[in-house]
């Protein structure tokens, strides 16, 4: 008999419990996952209206299918990379960072003008662009997390401890910089955080900031400088000349321009995206603000359904809201850190709370300029953006830090090891247990 | 252990700023939209609100009888935004493989230049990128709904940067048709607008209301709900004119003016009764260049029938009318016209044809239309008082405005005694039509109340004002003057306008006419400008009513003649067209609203029947009648012609212009011939077309109406 029995098939319990048994890790962060998905959907599809009618004749659906799409693709990479022994990240950061860095220069020279920055490259077959300073940035922490986590002992040796660390991160940011001068300012900043939270040496980091300082100091005095030598009026102009001639210098241009505009924009004449951002904040009131789908800003707000999704959120849903959803990134860190706690090995632990630190900050960051704290940038909010290549890295990023979770849990004691993929709790070449209970 | 408290507190450190810079965002947050909001949201509603002016459709102009005579259409003009992103987006494939079949298709639509031509005109757009290239104006609606289904328009306004900007335009389906009098509304409200367009304006216009929008994607904007004030539509009007009468008189004047290469003139044709201008016909000569050569075409140009100038022998009704109400003749007065030449005051009057009479009476001098029978006649009357003859002008409206509810009509000149303007030789040149300048109309209301037994109507073109169907404002008849002299007056000018046509300049014009016309032609000689009088040209007139014996129209020609011209006597270039006019009204409205149908005897031995000869011969075989076939052609009409026993067939010619003979056609066959030509059929009785209202052979214009009676 080939047939198969109605009795003989797992119950639908069954599958769903199996389906449940086999996601481990946080329960909070899970939670975090699905809560800001919901709250994705929602956003994107109701601010993709302007791209809708400019793209697809108004056709929004097209938006949200991508989104779902998005986000069961994006689910699935969590549910993979989780189930993964994380100590094969430790490997596979080097692989990662070793191959970033060739992305980042073909980027750099030939990749893609969106959006006056040459940041992408255009995947060959699925057609997809990905801003490769996101796959850098990731590959980083990552390489940092295992830096950190092998060089205990010497960490506080300029020649052992830092330079390993440092090095790496330079590159990545000289190399993202001339494309994405806010990207690299936020990656170094991150990494230097990291290096503050891994005990690198404060005089060490001092020095990077001072390094570092040198050119920023150049682009804001250059910035000053010129602002008092040219009326406004002239400025634009020069703007235009500087877009015709080639290289760095058009960068350069816009670096200027967008310090200029953050220094001295008077209200009357700050730039357009931070105007109709201001707008939408405005538009929304303590407790519910325009309610949801009801944004008018959207058709006004460039990138509103990426860079500047935290203004149309605000906008849409209030103060409380935007309240909200800050708690709820608060809290994914806290869980990060309470991973970092748990986790008795160096790498693991170093791993959750390097990337959730980088989350965090970059949500921080898309808030930011939403609320024009700090000048336009490129960032979008983790997982609420809507979906693209920095999704995808987003949700790698949690997969990794639910893969540390549940091998926390699983040395907890509180699930029984499971055989399935390569899952060893033990620990294998060279990892340093940081601490024994 | 050592080492993760040692991290520990830097991680709880960073988790204390990382919360502080969110109060900080949360802060900032709280003062944008509290402290700042209300900064934000008006300049929000500034940038993105706009109050938009809604325009009002612009009334139609109806002719009496319901035609749209000017109305208002939309119009398109089309742009091609070359730089479209979705067109130009990888290096414009979406262009190129739409090109062919989209020429292909425009070639086909406008018909005016071959697919290649258009390729190469896209072409030469798509390489200048230019953002608003100026495809073609004036697209109508037709073609603008078939155009947005053609390949790559179809792909809408980004991808194929295709742009239509739409207008609304004032439209005269009947083109040339009374252009002036209906005047033109050049390009919606820009530039001087003339005619009814001008006159009734604050009517047609309407109210334009407003309404606040704010603009969305796509350069869209949508109106905010609560705050619209609706746009009140212009009304329609309804004018006196009539689209028939308009057609006759327009194409009865354009073909005397072309073949006497006159210089300009005008129709004018009034009900009698009611003083309704049904017809104001105005053609002035507009040189272009045809083939390399210099000629001229005719359009409506301007509006002379208000316009004044020297009347010349239609006046002379005035002066006649003058004397016998104060008596200073009868008709019966002798009057010496000395062989046609007169000396006065050092100036010669001459009769326009050297006749070599002597002793007339005064009604026989009119008839003749003699400028020295009316110049030493006045002359005599008047020269001790001519401010008695001015009186009577002024008392018959001649020295003032008809009051016509028209924009532009000017003032017609009379001199007064007493001012510089006159002279001694003044009263006997005014006599007969010269030193002064009265306007056609003028001429035509003056003429019509003499028709109208003295009762002078004011002549108006606004029947009623109509506002989405409903009159509103229905205009009757105004009385201007209810006696313009004595009943005993006005039954010898009827005489004398009779005569005029029976035996005076116009006999030869009206010789054998199946009813009575009363009129009076006139010849000027009119002055050019510095050349004064040298150059020969001639203003040729004719004025009357008819049917004589019950007044139903009033018409008026005034024919300005090149220089020169061989022909320019009244009775010779604008009698004919009064003439031609009156025929027509005439057969068409005034003989069939006297129409009596008259008693036909039946005769079953003499008959006639009209069908298809095949249907026919089929009855005749089933009744054995007997017939001769002449040809061999089965599908034509017939008529199958009995006398006795004997039965013919014939051919019935049938044309498109002139009206067939519908005796003895079945019902059908005669409505369906009819209708296919054009008119409008009316049934009376049963059985077969014994009568018709439009007789056999003439012409027939598009809609008019028919009356068919059947036995």
């Amino acid at each position: 008999m080939t047939d198969t029995l109605f009795s003989q098939m797992p119950t639908i319990q069954g599958m769903r419990s199996q389906l449940a048994l086999r996601t481990r890790g946080d329960k909070f962060i899970w939670a975090i996952v699905v809560l800001l998905a919901l709250i994705s959907v929602m956003v994107v599809y109701s601010a993709t209206g302007s791209l809708a009618y400019k793209m697809n004749k108004g056709n929004t659906e097209i938006y949200l299918f991508k989104q779902l799409a998005f986000m069961l693709i994006g689910l699935f990479i969590i549910y993979f990379l989780h189930r993964v022994n994380y100590s094969i990240y430790s490997k596979v950061a080097w692989i990662l960072f070793l191959t970033a860095i060739p992305f980042l220069i073909y980027t750099l020279f030939f990749g893609a003008k969106i959006n006056e920055g040459s940041r992408w490259i255009r995947l060959p077959i699925i057609n997809m662009t990905v801003q490769t300073s996101d796959y850098a940035r990731l590959a980083l922490f990552m390489y940092i997390s295992r830096v950190l986590s092998r060089k205990q002992e010497v960490i506080k040796n300029f020649k052992e401890g830092f330079l390993p660390i440092i090095i790496p991160v330079a590159v990545v940011c000289v190399l993202i910089a001339p494309a994405n001068l806010s990207t690299a300012l936020l990656t170094g900043a991150t990494s230097l955080l990291l290096m503050f939270i891994g005990r690198v040496s404060f005089k060490h980091i001092l020095l990077a900031i001072g390094v570092a300082a040198i050119p920023i100091g150049l682009l804001i005095s250059v910035a000053v400088l010129t602002h008092k030598n040219k009326p406004d009026t002239e400025l634009v102009g020069e703007n235009v000349k500087e877009e015709k001639s080639k290289g760095l210098m058009v960068r350069a241009g816009t670096w200027i321009k967008r310090v200029q505009d953050f220094i001295y924009a008077k209200n009357e004449d700050v730039p357009y995206q931070v105007q109709q951002s201001k707008i939408a904040i405005a538009n929304g009131g303590i407790l519910v603000g325009l309610g949801p789908g009801n944004s008018r800003q959207r058709n006004f707000l460039p990138h509103c359904y990426s860079d500047f999704i935290y203004a149309i959120i605000i906008e849409e849903y209030g103060l409380l809201g935007g309240a909200f959803i800050m708690i709820v990134y608060l809290i994914f860190l806290f869980r990060g850190i309470r991973i970092f706690r748990k986790c008795p090995y160096a790498f693991g632990a170093f791993l959750a709370l390097g990337l959730s630190f980088t989350l965090a900050i970059q949500a921080l960051a898309n808030m930011a300029v939403s609320v024009n704290i700090v000048p336009v940038t490129g960032v979008t909010l983790p997982l609420v953006s809507m979906g693209g290549s920095s999704f995808l890295f987003t949700c790698m990023s949690i997969g990794i830090i639910l893969s540390v979770a549940r091998n926390v849990e699983i040395t907890e004691g509180k699930v029984e090891p499971e055989s399935v993929l390569m899952d060893s709790p033990t620990t294998k070449e060279g990892e340093t247990a940081v601490a024994t209970a | 252990m050592e080492v993760k408290k040692d991290i520990l507190w830097r991680v709880y450190l960073s988790y204390i700023f990382v919360v502080v810079i969110c109060l900080v965002i949360f802060g900032k947050a709280v003062y944008i939209q509290q402290f700042q909001g209300h900064y934000w949201r008006s300049m929000s509603d500034s940038l993105h609100q706009k109050i938009e002016n809604v325009e009002a459709e612009r009334g139609t102009i109806y002719s009496e009888d319901g035609k749209m005579l000017s109305t208002s259409i939309p119009q398109f003009d089309i742009y091609i935004d070359f730089s479209a992103d979705g067109l130009r987006e990888k290096s414009g494939v979406r262009f190129r493989e739409n090109l062919d079949s989209l020429s292909l298709c425009l070639a086909n639509l406008f018909q005016d230049n071959t697919a290649e031509a258009y390729k190469k005109e896209l072409l030469y757009g798509f390489k200048s990128k230019d953002r608003a290239f100026l495809f073609r104006k004036n697209v109508n609606y037709r073609q603008y709904q078939e155009l947005k289904t053609f390949p790559l328009i179809r792909l809408g306004r980004n991808k194929s940067g295709f742009v239509f900007t739409n207008r609304t335009i004032r439209l005269n389906p009947y083109k040339l048709f009374a252009y002036r009098t209906i005047g033109l509304d050049r390009d919606s409200g820009k530039g001087q607008k003339v005619g009814l367009e001008q006159t009734y304006d604050t009517l047609l216009k309407g109210t334009s209301g407003k309404r606040l929008v704010r603009y969305i994607a796509g350069g869209v904007s949508v109106p905010i709900d609560d705050y619209q004030i609706e746009p009140e539509n212009g009304k329609d009007i309804v004018t006196t004119l009539d689209v028939f009468i308009q057609e006759v008189a327009e194409n009865a004047l354009m073909k005397m003016m072309v073949n006497n290469e006159a210089e300009h003139g005008c129709a004018i044709v009034l009900e009698t009764k009611t003083g309704k201008i049904k017809a104001m016909a105005n053609l002035g000569k507009f040189p272009i260049k045809k083939d390399g050569r210099d000629t001229s075409i005719y359009t409506e140009d301007f509006n002379y029938a208000i316009s004044p100038s020297e009347p010349g022998s239609t006046f002379k009704l005035a002066t006649m009318m003058s004397m016998l109400e104060d008596k200073k003749i009868t008709l019966q007065s002798q009057v010496n016209l000395n062989g046609g030449t007169w000396e006065i005051n050092g100036k010669t009057v001459f009769d326009s044809e050297k006749h070599g009479r002597m002793f007339v009476s005064a009604k026989e001098a009119f008839e003749l239309s003699s400028n020295v029978g009316l110049a030493k006649m006045a002359w005599t009357s008047y020269s001790s008082n001519p401010s008695q003859f001015i009186r009577h002008l002024h008392q018959i409206h001649m020295d003032t405005l008809t009051g016509i509810d028209i924009t532009g009509e000017r003032w017609p000149i009379i001199h007064r005694p007493g001012t510089k303007y006159w002279d001694a030789n003044t009263l006997p040149w005014m006599a007969f039509g010269y030193n002064l300048e009265v306007t056609p109309l003028q001429t035509a209301t003056f003429y019509n109340a003499v028709a109208n037994d003295g009762k002078m109507m004011r002549p108006y073109l606004l029947n009623a004002v109509k506002d989405e169907g409903e009159v509103i404002d229905a205009r009757e008849p105004y009385v201007a003057i209810d006696k313009i002299c004595s009943d005993q007056t006005i039954k010898d000018l009827h005489t004398c306008l009779e005569g005029v046509c029976i035996e005076g300049t116009a006999a030869q014009l009206f010789r054998n006419n199946p009813y009575k016309v009363a009129g009076k032609t006139g010849t000027a000689l009119v002055a050019n400008g510095s050349h004064g009088y040298a150059d020969g040209i001639y203003q040729s007139s004719f004025a009357g009513y008819f049917p004589a014996d019950n007044p139903q129209y009033t018409c008026v020609v005034v024919i300005k003649n090149k220089p020169h011209a061989l022909r320019f006597y009244g009775a010779e270039v604008a009698g004919p067209v009064f003439k031609e006019i009156a025929d027509r009204l005439y057969t068409t409205y005034v003989r069939q609203n006297n129409y009596q149908p008259k008693l036909v005897k039946p005769d079953s031995s003499f008959f006639s029947y009209v069908g298809l000869k095949q249907e026919i011969k089929k009855i005749a075989n089933t009744i054995q009648l007997p017939y001769k076939d002449n040809d061999g052609k089965e599908d034509e009409m017939v008529s199958m012609d009995g006398n006795r026993n004997q039965v013919s067939f014939s051919e019935r010619m049938i044309g498109n212009t002139s009206m067939p003979s519908l005796r003895g056609m079945g019902l059908k066959d005669a409505v369906v011939l009819c209708e296919g030509m054009g008119l409008k059929v009316k049934i009376k009785g049963r059985g077969k077309v014994s009568n018709q209202s439009i007789a056999a052979g003439q012409f027939i214009a598009h809609g008019q109406e028919l009356t068919v009676e059947l036995n």
